[in-house]
């Protein structure tokens, strides 16, 4: 398996919105939900998390209420909220458009300069 | 969207802040717990997981804090937190602290005091719906006009004639029909305020004196104004032959009915005449004339010949103004109606006006119909802001440049103090603070230290704020300015508490960002040799001298102006006399009784003993107040386009006697001149040279405007000042009171050697010897008088020394500080000085000679502005130019003496430096 990429600056919350919108979840099964959803090969900077769950609730992407985890704990879950899902679609549109731009740019061959 | 849930968030985060924090941290430690637990399932013991757990997630306040940073909450901390600092650091350093404060507030509440007054005066409106629709009308008249009598105020307008907003009561009836045919404006409605005409009120047996205003029946409804009790004026109560009817001021109901409702129905007196109370205006309602000074009831015109009745011709047994075709004396106002615009209305109104005249006054052919002129009536008359408005906005000016000097002070002490917090900024510069974070921490203390002294400022003016119309009052006339506290004063403070803290926080944050780190974090935070010029600090000092030199020029001009009017020659000898004012009520008194009365009392006055001289006159001399009429030499020929009018007064015989007023050529009157005896004036001499310049007027004979008497002149007497100390005499005459058919109130002047208190009892026994129920008003001594002509300048003179003195005060204490802060700064530059050979007293000049060249860049900055706005204030000096080289001088020397004793201590403490000290200083 190569190695896990390191995630790229800005796209984290975008990842948050789409592990959410799976499901409600608390911050560190946030973090696993991705880790599990990009087969293992995505490590996210354990210090950058929880900012980005509060800028987005600041933000009104998300919405948080008090809850129980697994090892009966009190946690705090997320869920997505409308604007949320507004948000993550535009995101995604975004992203996979830049996506397409650029592996255009990169496979350029010398014939079609 | 997202604007909208950030400010949600915000202000849920700040209000329930300590939830938010206790959140985060379960937040935090149950995640921990979380991978422990998964950890522990791998197969670690838990002690071990935790710790495993522990290191992967990091510090937990690192984390919280850039939770923090997302929740937008940085700012409010870190400002938090400079608060918290600021306030400490002004707490280590109370006197620095306390200084601060009190200029400050000095500053701010001097400010706040003079905004209170121009608020009252300038700004404030007609408490009636919709001010702005309100328009005045006012004539322009040239030296030829149909308005021969008048009964109110009037101006010279520019460019020759004069401007009145009086009309006759028949003119006003004509326009009101035209207007109501083809309106123009809603309706015009007219009023007049009695002022100082003061009616005598019988309530309940008890005699009072209470002030009035006489409308008309339409005034109410076109103003908008309802009362709070009972009705308004309407137009049947303003019809010949209604009974008389009153509106009570919401004033006048507190202090004389105690608000009760009995009062609706009540039938008082008023000028001995029965009239009932039918209601109570609103709280605030001060009448269509003025702003501030509230009439005590409110007549309909109806009731003037009754009430008030006037009599200036022979052939008026009834009194009545409503009739009178001559006498200009009643203010006209209206609505603007929507879709005129004011130049149409206008126009309309001056046709109606021309029309309205020549149907009711007889119009020569050279006379020119006047102009009419609509302006906004939103003020009322705006009487106060004639006289006031030029002397508001000079003090505006004046206090801001004190607070202005304030700052300039107070930026000169945070830069020094700046200069000991150097090492402080550049730990906080090494530890990764910003410069625009520094800058805002520094600009925090700034405006702490001025919101303080605002608040203090802000106590200061509320409990000042009576203190110039105090001043400018007097025991018989108090000056009616209303200085309520509301919004717009705290905003005005606010604003300016703020605008001082940016101000001089300025110039300390910018320089404190400018710190050279490495060099400040060494050891030695200068060098010796190292010459820096410390401009900002000496750039500050001369700024602080030029406004010093700015006041003091100032309080010079406005000194010199009082002692110029003290000084000024009057005319006549002030000396001794005793005024006060009686009024013969018309209903016990109908002319020509009043006549008699006053000889009565003339009579009985001079027997009392201590007196020595009694003297009556219509107008009392150098009150501010004047009576004009219309010249006219009958043996002359006409002098076309002159000005026809000329001031009077109505005299007693021995008044040129008791006021010291010499008689140049024949007679003054005397006994034989009798009520049945030929009609005698006397003419002074400005008179005499403008209608006789080649003649002798003795024995030529005149005509008075508003009356068809023959006067002969008997005498010219010397020029004497009329209404004001500044103007030069005015072309005068007089006649004497009792060859008149009436004249109800009369100013009487005792002259004694006894004080007024001690003769005042013996006065008051003698009039009530000829009638128990007449008042003495407005009493006081000639030279009160005068001095009370003299209140503004006065006032400007005490306030103007005031900010002078203070402003030299605090430029000494800014250039001893710079000075001081310099010579320790420079220690050791000048410790090396010494060392090659340099004398004591070479160092003194040295140090002298930095303090003169800033006190001669802003001394002559200061002059050089003084000069150029000196020419605002040319209306209000007496006696100099504004740019009196006298006063420029002497500033200039003031403040270049007091410029160089102000360094000399620190001068001689340079000079007395130890150099192997100074060396090892560093």
């Amino acid at each position: 398996m190569p190695d896990p990429l390191d995630l790229m600056q800005g796209t984290l919350d975008m990842l948050i919105l789409k592990a959410v919108s799976l499901g409600p979840l608390h911050g560190y099964g946030v973090l696993l939900r991705i880790q599990q959803i990009s087969g293992e090969q995505l490590a996210i900077q354990q210090g950058s998390l929880y900012p980005a769950l509060f800028r987005l609730e600041h933000q009104g992407h998300i919405a948080s209420e008090w809850g129980e985890s697994e090892n009966k704990r009190k946690a705090k879950f997320y869920r997505l909220t409308a604007a949320g899902r507004k948000q993550l679609r535009t995101e995604t549109t975004k992203w996979n458009r830049m996506a397409e731009l650029i592996a255009g740019i990169l496979n350029t061959t010398s014939e079609e300069l | 969207m997202t604007l909208l849930a950030k400010i949600r968030s915000y202000t849920r985060s700040l209000a329930s802040r300590a939830k938010v924090e206790d959140d985060m941290e379960a937040e935090l430690r149950s995640h921990i717990d979380l991978r422990a637990a998964d950890l522990e399932r791998t197969g670690l013991t838990s002690v071990e997981a935790h710790r495993r757990a522990c290191i992967e997630f990091g510090t937990i306040n690192t984390h919280k804090h850039n939770m923090r940073r997302s929740l937008g909450l940085r700012l409010f901390d870190e400002f938090q937190a400079d608060l918290r600092f600021a306030a400490r650091m002004l707490r280590r350093s109370p006197g620095f602290t306390t200084i601060a404060i009190a200029s400050l507030a000095l500053g701010i509440g001097a400010n706040t005091i003079i905004f209170t007054l121009a608020k009252g005066v300038l700004l404030d409106r007609l408490a009636v719906p919709r001010p702005s629709e309100l328009r005045l009308l006012s004539t322009v008249n040239g030296n030829h006009s149909p308005i021969a009598n008048s009964w109110g105020t009037s101006e010279p307008a520019p460019g020759g004639g004069f401007s009145t907003s009086s009309f006759t009561y028949p003119v006003y009836q004509a326009m009101r029909a035209q207007n109501l045919k083809s309106p123009v404006l809603e309706d015009l409605f007219a009023f007049k305020d009695l002022g100082t005409d003061t009616l005598t009120t019988t309530m309940d047996g008890h005699a009072g004196v209470a002030t009035g205003e006489l409308v008309s029946g339409n005034y109410f409804q076109q103003l908008g104004v309802v009362p709070q009790l009972g009705r308004a004026i309407q137009p049947s109560d303003d019809t010949t032959g209604a009974s008389a009817v009153a509106v009570i001021s919401d004033g006048m109901w507190s202090r004389s009915f105690g608000r009760s409702s009995s009062v609706l129905g009540k039938v008082i007196q008023l000028n001995f005449i029965p009239v009932t109370i039918i209601g109570v205006a609103p709280a605030g309602f001060s009448g269509a004339a003025s702003v501030q000074v509230m009439p005590d009831v409110f007549l309909p015109f109806s009731t003037q010949p009754r009430i008030a009745p006037w009599t200036m011709t022979e052939t008026k047994p009834d009194g009545s103004l409503l009739t009178s075709k001559d006498i200009w004396w009643m203010l006209i106002m209206g609505r603007t109606r929507p879709g005129v615009s004011d130049d149409a209305a206008r126009a309309a109104l001056e046709v109606s006006l021309s029309q309205a005249v020549r149907s009711t006054v007889a119009v020569d052919k050279d006379m020119q119909m006047p102009r009419l002129v609509l302006s906004a009536g939103s003020r009322g008359l705006n009487e106060a802001k004639d006289s006031y408005s030029r002397p508001i906005y000079v003090l505006g000016a004046l206090t801001g440049l004190v607070l202005l000097l304030a700052c300039a002070n107070l930026a000169n002490l945070l830069l020094a103090r700046a200069a000991a917090r150097q090492r402080e900024m550049s730990v906080r510069l090494a530890l990764g603070a910003t410069r625009s974070r520094v800058l805002r921490q520094v600009l925090t203390e700034s405006l702490l230290l001025s919101s303080l002294g605002g608040v203090a400022g802000l106590v200061l003016g509320y409990f000042g704020r009576d203190i110039i119309p105090h001043l400018l009052s007097t025991s018989w006339s108090t000056v009616a300015v209303n200085t309520h506290f509301d919004v717009r004063i705290f905003a005005f403070t606010a604003a300016v508490a703020i605008g001082t803290g940016f101000l001089f926080g300025l110039i300390p944050a910018w320089q404190a960002t400018r710190t050279n780190v490495s060099t400040a974090l060494k050891d030695s935070a200068t060098s010796t040799t190292r010459r820096s010029k410390g401009l900002l600090g000496k750039g500050l000092v001369a700024f602080q001298i030029a406004l010093s030199s700015l006041l003091v020029v100032s309080a010079g001009l406005f000194t010199l102006t009082l002692l110029h009017l003290a000084s000024s020659k009057l005319g006549f000898n002030p000396k001794n006399l005793l005024l006060f004012s009686i009024q013969a009520p018309a209903a016990r008194y109908p002319a020509p009784q009043d006549v008699a009365l006053h000889q009565r009392l003339e009579e009985r006055l001079g027997r009392v003993p201590g007196v020595q001289a009694v003297s009556l006159t219509v107008q009392p001399l150098l009150a501010g107040g004047m009576s004009s009429r219309h010249f006219d030499p009958t043996d002359q020929p006409k002098r076309a386009g002159d000005t026809a009018s000329a001031y009077y007064n109505n005299v007693s015989r021995n008044f040129f006697q008791t006021y010291g007023i010499p008689i140049l050529y024949g007679r003054a009157f005397n006994t034989a001149d009798t009520a049945h005896s030929p009609l005698v004036g006397i003419i002074n001499q400005t008179l005499a040279k403008r209608d006789y310049p080649h003649s002798n007027p003795i024995g030529k004979t005149f005509c008075p405007g508003g009356s068809h008497d023959i006067y002969q002149i008997v005498g010219v007497a010397a020029d004497a000042k009329y209404s004001d100390l500044r103007n030069q005499p005015p072309p005068t005459f007089y006649t004497l009171y009792d060859q008149e058919k009436e004249e109800p109130q009369m100013v009487y002047a005792i002259q004694t050697a006894q004080t007024p208190v001690a003769i005042l009892p013996n006065l008051r026994a003698a009039i009530g010897e000829v009638d128990k129920d007449l008042p003495l008003r407005h009493i006081r001594t000639q030279i009160e008088q005068i001095d009370a002509t003299m209140r503004q300048e006065r006032l400007f003179a005490t306030l103007t020394s005031a900010f002078g003195v203070l402003a030299l005060i605090l430029a000494a204490i800014g250039i001893y500080g710079i000075m001081a802060y310099t010579v320790a700064r420079r220690t050791s530059e000048i410790g090396v000085r010494m060392a090659l050979g340099a004398q004591p007293r070479q160092v003194r000049v040295m140090v002298l000679r930095e303090s003169g060249a800033m006190a001669i860049v802003g001394v002559a900055a200061g002059i050089g502005t003084s000069i150029a706005l000196a020419r605002l204030v040319r209306s209000m000096l007496f006696g100099l130019t504004p740019t009196d080289p006298a006063t420029l001088t002497g500033t200039a020397c003031l403040l270049f003496a007091m410029a160089v004793l102000a360094a000399y201590g620190p001068a001689r403490r340079a000079s007395r430096i130890d150099p192997i000290q100074a060396l090892r200083h560093e």
